[in-house]
C-alpha cells in the first residue's frame, strides 16, 4: 500500500498550511526520512519528510496552495502500487468533517498517560505524523526544562485534607456574601483595662447577645432544614502550627465576661499543646475569626460549614472619625460578616451586624 | 552434545519412548520394515519393534485416527503418522470430534493419549495437496495439544513429551526440516508444553516464527543486524498451549512485533498470536503488528509460482523496516 | 434353537429387556414434561439386539455405542442413576452433565462412550480391538451401528482394518429400515447389510433382532470367533424404533401397515411368550419383575431430579486430562 504525505499540525493552533517548494517530481525516488516539501505555517516554515522510502508516485497539492492540516499532499510507494483517487475538494472537505484524530502508537499513549503530557503537543515523527514513544520521551525531556523545579512535595493529608475538603464543601455549597462594618472600640478598649478581659472576650460576648436577638444567624442549613439553636455556641478560630482549629465555647451568652475570658484561656491552651478533645471542637453554632494581629483589616472568611454565618475581626487601627462635626481619632476595627445567602439575606445579616456594633460601642450592657 | 538431524531426532524419541513403555506403538502407511516412512523417520524401527508395534495400515486416514482413539482410550499410547498434513482434512471428524472431545463430553473418565505426527509445508513442488501448513486449523479445537518444533532439539524433546503426555496431540513437523542438524545433549531430555524458546535475543522488534519459518526469521535477524536493527526470534514451539508470557515480556521489551508463520495468512496462526498481542500487550506496541505469511491461495506447482507465495527473508527484513 | 440356557440367564436377560423398555418410557414422558434438554432417540423396540449380544459378554469386554444409545448401555450394565442424570444434565450424571443423552460412557464396565457421529465408532472399535490384541488379553469389542453407518467410508475401512488384522471385534448393525427419515431401499441398491461382509473376506450373518435369543446365538458365535482370534464378523439384526427418530419426530414417513406389523413382533412380548410357554416363569413372576424394574426407574428418576445442576464454570474443566 503506497504511503500519504499529509499538511502536519506544525503547532497547537495550526489549521492550515501553505505547500511551498517540492524538492523531488513525480517519478523520482526518495529515501524514508528524506526532505520531500516545504511547508509554511502562520509561524514556521517546516521540510516535511518522506514517511517511506519508494517512488514520489503522485504530488495531490501543488505549490502554493492553502490547505487545511490533514490534507493529502502526495503519495509514497512502489511502483506498482495503486494510488487512490483524490479529488481536492473533498479532501477539503474531508478535514474539516472528520474530528481531529491524533495519531499515536498505544506504547507513546501509554507512556503520555504516565507523565500526564497532552499528546496534542508531541510532534510524530512516525509514518504518517504517528507519535511514538521516542517522541514522547522527547518532549517530556524537553518539558521538564521549561518547566519549575519542585523544591519540595506536600501530600495532602491529615489536617490540612480535612481542612480542604471542608472548607471546599462550604464554598461550594454555600453561596457566600460579606458585609463590612467599621466599629468603634474606644469603650472595649476601656472594658479591657477596667475588668482585665480580653479584647477576643468582650467581642464573643457582643456576638453571643446579638446572636441571641437575631436567633436566625444562629443556625445551621442542613438537608433542607435550617435548624435554630437554643445555645449559642461560639466557636473561635484559632490558628495553630499543625493547621486551624476550632474550638468552641458553649453557651457564651449565659456565660459572664470572667468566665468566657477563662475558658478562651483554657481552649486556647489546649488549642496550642495538641490537647483539645472532639466535644471542644464541636456542637459550635456560630464561628469567629480573627486576622488583626496580621495586620489584616477587613477579609472574606469562609464559613465554618454548617454554620449560618461567620464573623471575621481586623486590626485595631486609630483613624480620624468626624463626630458632632468635628475630627478626632478613634481605634477603629472593621467587621467582616461572611453569611450564607440561603439562610439569611443582606438586611437581616446588616442588622445582627449593626447589633454587634452597638454591643461593642457600648459594652457596659455586657457587664452583666 | 551431538548433532543429528530432526528427522534422526523424531526417530530416536520415537526409540526411546517405545523402549521405555510397551504400550506405545505406531500405526500408519508405509511406516513399517518395506518403506520406514515417506521421510524416513521410522526407517528401522520394525526391525527392532517388531510388526506388531510399527504396523503398516491401509489408506484409510479416518480408521487410522479412529484406531488411535480407540486403542488410545483402552490403555495403549498409540503414535499414527498422516503421511502429508494435507490428508489429514481426510481424518477431521476422529481428530477433532473424537479425539479431542473425549476427555470432555464423557466428564473426564477416559483420556485420549494419542499422537498424531504429520509433515506440513511447502518448497518441494508438489503442489496443492501435498504442500499446506494447517496448524490454524488444530489450533482452533479445543482437547488437542499442537507442537510445532523447529529443531532437532525441540523436536525429539516435544515428541517425548507428547507420548508421556495424556492428551491428543497434533505433532506438525515440516518437510524441509527432516534434513537439518542440530545439536542434541547425550543425556535424556524432554521439551515441555507451553514453553517458548528465544532462539535469538534482540531490543528493537520481536519476531515470532514456528517451524521452517523460525530459520528465515534468524537468517533475517542476522542481516538485519548489520543494518543494526536487533532481533529477538521467539520460537514458542507448541501452539496449543501457547507460552503467551514470553511473547508479551518480548514485546514489552522491543514495542514492535513480526509474526512469520508459513500457513495462510487469512485467520492463520500469526493471527491468533496478533490478537493476544494486541488483547495483553497493546501498551507496548510502539507500531502497528506485523504479519508474514503465505497470501490467501492454495500452493501452486511450477517453481517460481511456490517461491513467490512462500513467506521469503527479504519480506520478514521488510515488515521489520516498516515497524522500526 | 437349542441354546443350553440356564434359567437364570433367560430371566437376566428378560430383565435387562425390561428395563430398557421401561427406562425408554419414562425418557420419553420426562421429555414431555420439558425436563429433558435437547432431544432423545429411543431404544424402545430394538432391546433384543443389545441384550442379545451383550449377554454374552464380560464386564472387561468393549462396546461402543452411537446417538440411540441408551439401550447399549443398560445392556452392558450401567448404572440407570447415573444415566437418568446424565440425560436430564445433571452434576451426577455419568459425564456429570457434559455428555447428555448421545454422550453416555462408563469406562468402568468397558462402555466406551457412544459417538454422535454416524459412523465414527467403528474405527474407535477397531482401535479397542487392536489394542486387546496388543496386550494379548482375550477381550472383545462388539461395536453398535445402524445401517445408515454402513454407508459411511469408516464402516468400509474400519471392516477392511478389522478383517486384515484378524481382529476380536464383533460388527453388529442394527438395522431398522431407516435412517432418520431415510428408508434404507432409497440409499442401498442391497438388501442385507450382511452381504458386504463377502468383501472384506469376514463372515456376514443375518439374524431376527426382534428374536433375543436369535441375536444371542449369533453373537455368542461370533464372539467365539473373536476370543479365538480369527477375526471379526458382521451380524445385521433386522428390527425397528417403535417411535419416530428423535422426540419430535412423528415418523409419518413409515407406512402404516408395516410399524403394526412390527408392533407386533414386539421382542419383549415374544421372550415373554416363549418363556410362560416354557414354563420357566410363570406370568405372576413377571409381573413381579415387572414391577420391581418400575420401583427402579423410578428411584432413578427421583436421583436424577434433586441432583443439582453443574455449575457454570464446570464448563471450563475437563477439556485436558
Amino acid at each position: 500500500m503506497v504511503s500519504k504525505v499529509v499538511m502536519p499540525r506544525l503547532s497547537l493552533t495550526m489549521k492550515e498550511g501553505t505547500v511551498g517548494k517540492w524538492y523531488k517530481k513525480e517519478g523520482q525516488s526518495v529515501e524514508k526520512g528524506e526532505p520531500l516539501v516545504e511547508v509554511v505555517s502562520e509561524k514556521a516554515t517546516y521540510d516535511l519528510e518522506a514517511p517511506a522510502s519508494g517512488i514520489l508516485r503522485k504530488i495531490v497539492v501543488s505549490q502554493g496552495s492553502d490547505v487545511p492540516v490533514d490534507t493529502i499532499l502526495a503519495f509514497v510507494g512502489a511502483s506498482d502500487e495503486p494510488v487512490p483517487e483524490t479529488e481536492k475538494a473533498a479532501t477539503t472537505q474531508q478535514s474539516e468533517e472528520v474530528e481531529e484524530r491524533l495519531l499515536a502508537s498505544p506504547a507513546a499513549k501509554r507512556l503520555a498517560r504516565e507523565h500526564r503530557i497532552d499528546l496534542s503537543l508531541v510532534k510524530g515523527t512516525g509514518p504518517q505524523g504517528r507519535i511514538g514513544e521516542e517522541d514522547v520521551e522527547r518532549f517530556a525531556k524537553n518539558v521538564s526544562a521549561t518547566m519549575p523545579k519542585i523544591k519540595e512535595t506536600i501530600p495532602l493529608s491529615g489536617l490540612r485534607k480535612t481542612s480542604a475538603e471542608r472548607l471546599s464543601m462550604s464554598f461550594r455549597t454555600a453561596p457566600h456574601s460579606t458585609i463590612m462594618m467599621d466599629v468603634d472600640i474606644s469603650n472595649v478598649k476601656t472594658l479591657h483595662e477596667k475588668l482585665k478581659v480580653s479584647y477576643t472576650t468582650i467581642i464573643v460576648k457582643a456576638t453571643a447577645k446579638a446572636l441571641s436577638e437575631h436567633s436566625i444567624i444562629n443556625s445551621t442549613l442542613q438537608d433542607n432544614e435550617i435548624k435554630i439553636y437554643e445555645n449559642i455556641n461560639i466557636g473561635i478560630a484559632t490558628n495553630t502550627e499543625s493547621g486551624l482549629v476550632v474550638p468552641v465555647l458553649r453557651n457564651a451568652n449565659e456565660k459572664s465576661l470572667a468566665e468566657i475570658d477563662k475558658t478562651i484561656i483554657e481552649l486556647s491552651d489546649k488549642a496550642h499543646n495538641g490537647r483539645l478533645a472532639r466535644e471542644d471542637v464541636t456542637g459550635g453554632t456560630f464561628t469567629i475569626t480573627n486576622l488583626g494581629m496580621f495586620d489584616v483589616d477587613c477579609f472574606t472568611p469562609i464559613i465554618n460549614p454548617p454554620e449560618a454565618a461567620i464573623l471575621g475581626v481586623g486590626k485595631a487601627v486609630d483613624k480620624p472619625v468626624v463626630l458632632n462635626g468635628r475630627i478626632e481619632v478613634r481605634p477603629l476595627i472593621t467587621l467582616s460578616l461572611s453569611y450564607d445567602h440561603r439562610i439569611v439575606d443582606g438586611a437581616p445579616a446588616a442588622k445582627f451586624l449593626q447589633k454587634v456594633k452597638k454591643y461593642l460601642e457600648k459594652p457596659e450592657t455586657l457587664e452583666t | 552434545m551431538r548433532k543429528i538431524t530432526y528427522r534422526d531426532a523424531l526417530r530416536e524419541a520415537l526409540r526411546e519412548e517405545m523402549r521405555r513403555d510397551p504400550a506405545v506403538f505406531l500405526l500408519g502407511e508405509d511406516i513399517g520394515r518395506d518403506w520406514g516412512g515417506a521421510f524416513k523417520v521410522t526407517d528401522g524401527l520394525a526391525q527392532e519393534f517388531g510388526d506388531e508395534r510399527v504396523r503398516d495400515t491401509p489408506i484409510s486416514e479416518s480408521a487410522i485416527i479412529g484406531t488411535g482413539v480407540g486403542a488410545a482410550i483402552t490403555g495403549m499410547r498409540p503414535i499414527a503418522e498422516i503421511m502429508f498434513g494435507d490428508l489429514t482434512a481426510l481424518a477431521m471428524d476422529q481428530i477433532a470430534n473424537q479425539a479431542a472431545k473425549i476427555c470432555y463430553m464423557f466428564g473426564g473418565q477416559a483420556r485420549c493419549p494419542l499422537v498424531i505426527r504429520t509433515p506440513f509445508g511447502a518448497g518441494v513442488n508438489i503442489a496443492s495437496h501435498h504442500s499446506q501448513s494447517l496448524e490454524a486449523w488444530f489450533m482452533h479445537v479445543p482437547g488437542l495439544h499442537v507442537a510445532v518444533p523447529s529443531t532437532p532439539y525441540d523436536a525429539k524433546g516435544l515428541l517425548k513429551t507428547a507420548i508421556r503426555g495424556n492428551n491428543p496431540v497434533f505433532f506438525c513437523e515440516h518437510k524441509l526440516l527432516y534434513p537439518i542438524q542440530g545439536e542434541i545433549p547425550e543425556e535424556e531430555y524432554t521439551v515441555p508444553f507451553g514453553v517458548a524458546d528465544v532462539k535469538k535475543e534482540g531490543e528493537d522488534v520481536t519476531i515470532v516464527a514456528t517451524l521452517y519459518m523460525v530459520h528465515k526469521a534468524l537468517k533475517a535477524a542476522q542481516e538485519l543486524e548489520k543494518e543494526s536493527v536487533s532481533a529477538e526470534v521467539v520460537d514458542p514451539r507448541t501452539l496449543t498451549p501457547l507460552d503467551k508470557q514470553t511473547i508479551i515480556r518480548s514485546i514489552r521489551k522491543t514495542g514492535r512485533l513480526v509474526i512469520v508463520s508459513e500457513d495462510c495468512r487469512g485467520a492463520g496462526v500469526s493471527a491468533e498470536i496478533a490478537a493476544v498481542a494486541a488483547e495483553e500487550a497493546l501498551d507496548y506496541l510502539d507500531a502497528p503488528i506485523k504479519r508474514v505469511a503465505e497470501p490467501d491461495t492454495p500452493i501452486p506447482f511450477s517453481p517460481t509460482l511456490e517461491q513467490f507465495v512462500i513467506p521469503s527473508e527479504k519480506a520478514i527484513m521488510k515488515a521489520v523496516k516498516d515497524v522500526v | 434353537m437349542n441354546l443350553d440356557l440356564s434359567r437364570e440367564k433367560l430371566i437376566e436377560m428378560l430383565r435387562k429387556m425390561i428395563e430398557i423398555r421401561f427406562f425408554e418410557e419414562k425418557v420419553f414422558e420426562l421429555y414431555a414434561q420439558n425436563l429433558v434438554p435437547g432431544t432423545i432417540h429411543l431404544y424402545a423396540g430394538e432391546e433384543a439386539v443389545a441384550v442379545g449380544v451383550c449377554s454374552n459378554l464380560r464386564k472387561d469386554d468393549y462396546i461402543t455405542s452411537t446417538h440411540r444409545g441408551h439401550g447399549h448401555c443398560i445392556a452392558k450394565g450401567a448404572d440407570l442413576k447415573r444415566t437418568m442424570a446424565e440425560i436430564l444434565g445433571k452434576k451426577s450424571g455419568y459425564c456429570k452433565g457434559k455428555g447428555g443423552s448421545m454422550h453416555i460412557a462408563d469406562f468402568s464396565i468397558g462402555m466406551l462412550g457412544a459417538t454422535a457421529v454416524v459412523g465414527a465408532g467403528l474405527p474407535i472399535a477397531v482401535g479397542a480391538g487392536l489394542s486387546a490384541k496388543l496386550r494379548k488379553t482375550d477381550q472383545v469389542v462388539a461395536c453398535f451401528f445402524g445401517e445408515g453407518a454402513s454407508n459411511q467410508g469408516t464402516f468400509h475401512e474400519s471392516i477392511n482394518m478389522a478383517a486384515t488384522w484378524k481382529l476380536p471385534i464383533v460388527f453388529v448393525c442394527e438395522n431398522n429400515l431407516y435412517a432418520m427419515g431415510t428408508r434404507q431401499s432409497k440409499v442401498m441398491a442391497i438388501k442385507n447389510i450382511a452381504d458386504r461382509a463377502a468383501a472384506y473376506g469376514i463372515p456376514g450373518v443375518v439374524a431376527d433382532g426382534n428374536d433375543v435369543l436369535a441375536v444371542y446365538d449369533a453373537a455368542r458365535s461370533a464372539l467365539r470367533r473373536a476370543r479365538n482370534a480369527e477375526g471379526p464378523t458382521l451380524i445385521e439384526c433386522k428390527t425397528y424404533r417403535h417411535k419416530g427418530h428423535s422426540r419430535v419426530d412423528a415418523a409419518k414417513y413409515r407406512p402404516k401397515e408395516e410399524v403394526e406389523q412390527w408392533l407386533n413382533k414386539d421382542p419383549i412380548r415374544r421372550l415373554k411368550e416363549r418363556l410362560l410357554q416354557e414354563n420357566v416363569l410363570a406370568s405372576v413372576e413377571i409381573q413381579e419383575i415387572e414391577k420391581e424394574i418400575s420401583a427402579e426407574i423410578e428411584e432413578a428418576f427421583k436421583f436424577a431430579l434433586e441432583s443439582p445442576f453443574p455449575t457454570p464454570e464446570e464448563a471450563l474443566e475437563d477439556v485436558y486430562a
